[in-house]
């Protein structure tokens, strides 16, 4: 297993070299998820981020984007403690990190569920990433796509759209508070 | 600087339309022009509606793709779609290949995975066309997504087929890298914001607990 998410993070930082780090290049984001292939919460995969940790630290993205609109996701301390420091140099010599801030695109909606998500909920989800993060590291978005597989969606159109608003939502009432 | 910056994953809920104009793509029975006049609406649409909701990064909402990474058929010389009932028979372990299928509630028909049939190379960029179209839309910062080595260099692999084009895995490892590679640089050339990778498959590794079982991504 350890050698699979080795190799995992040797791949995508030989993909993103010298892009990642070069002025006025692209962001580069890392999705990860449990699967987006059925509607059944009990089939979809379960568990915090904690084992990936060895690989995802190694890994020179930018921002990790993750779920955590659901429980299945785990608690944010545990990305908030290992990712939200600085990106890492591709070959370490005088220094270990690049002055890169990590960043989190924080899940905050399911995108497989009919019930929309408040803008108050979504406030609250990051207010608890505001622990480790700071506002400028943040990014809402939802968990995973809406649509997916060819001829089988997992959700319609006027929920997606009810979704994405209430996260612009919950951006301007967090903007209001947390802003300068 | 901003702060709590919105945005999306990447896929956007698909249209009877556009189910439809997939479906006819993948029978042959449509032409690309014809294709991309339904995927075009779909993706203005897929926009304003971000926009009026008030969005920061866009996203185009992957119509075009048959899903987010098989759609790599469509664009690379020695790749195959193939649906993972068509696969099912050149498993080495097919029963526990459809046990797992069932057990998950996986749609085996509805599933295609990119099988690597030959060496592999760009025939045209991956997400190119997609970012261009859905930079003429808005003024606003693009997101595009691509699949994730990792999930390329596991997917692709179906060693039936592949190992007629590479030694290894990791051999065709080094060509995945090298097609990324080429498209995360023609993307900053042409000054896309946010490149996402897909590597759903990673938690898969380390949470399903079944080391080394094929999974259907």
């Amino acid at each position: 297993m350890g050698e699979e998410l080795d190799y995992a993070a040797e791949l995508i930082n030989r993909v993103i070299e010298g892009i990642v780090d070069a002025p006025g290049g692209p962001r580069i984001g890392l999705h990860v998820c449990r699967g987006n292939w059925s509607t059944r919460e009990d089939v979809l995969l379960t568990g915090d981020y904690r084992p990936l940790l060895p690989a995802l630290t190694k890994m020179r993205v930018r921002q990790f984007v993750l779920e955590y609109a659901t429980p299945r996701a785990g608690e944010i301390k545990v990305v908030g403690r290992a990712l939200s420091g600085l990106v890492p140099v591709q070959s370490p010599g005088p220094a270990s990190h690049t002055d890169i801030l990590r960043e989190l695109g924080l899940g905050v909606v399911n995108p497989r569920t009919t019930e929309v998500e408040t803008p108050e909920e979504i406030v609250a989800r990051a207010e608890a990433a505001l622990r480790f993060y700071r506002p400028e590291q943040l990014f809402l978005n939802t968990d995973c796509g809406f649509g997916c597989f060819a001829n089988r969606c997992v959700n319609v159109e006027e929920v997606a759209a009810a979704k994405i608003r209430s996260i612009a939502l919950a951006a301007r009432m967090l903007r209001e508070k947390y802003g300068c | 600087m901003t702060i709590f910056t919105t945005t999306q994953v990447g896929s956007w809920p698909r249209s009877r339309r556009m189910l439809r104009a997939l479906r006819d793509r993948r029978l042959g029975q449509v032409t690309r022009a014809a294709f991309d006049r339904v995927a075009d609406d779909e993706v203005r649409r897929t926009v304003r509606i971000q926009e009026e909701a008030g969005l920061d990064v866009l996203v185009d909402g992957e119509h075009r793709r048959d899903n987010f990474y098989s759609f790599v058929t469509d664009k690379l010389e020695g790749a195959r779609l193939m649906s993972l009932a068509e696969m099912l028979d050149e498993m080495e372990d097919k029963s526990g290949f459809e046990e797992m299928l069932t057990t998950l509630d996986v749609p085996a028909s509805a599933i295609r995975n990119p099988t690597c049939v030959g060496r592999l190379s760009r025939r045209e960029p991956l997400a190119m066309d997609d970012f261009r179209f859905v930079k003429s839309l808005t003024d606003r910062p693009v997101k595009i997504t691509l699949p994730g080595p990792y999930l390329l260099t596991r997917s692709m692999w179906v060693s039936a087929y592949t190992k007629k084009a590479y030694a290894s895995q990791r051999e065709m490892g080094e060509g995945v890298v090298r097609i990324l590679r080429e498209e995360l640089q023609d993307l900053a050339g042409a000054g896309c914001e946010f490149v996402q990778f897909d590597e759903p498959v990673l938690t898969e590794v380390v949470l399903s607990g079944e080391c080394g079982r094929r999974t259907f991504m």
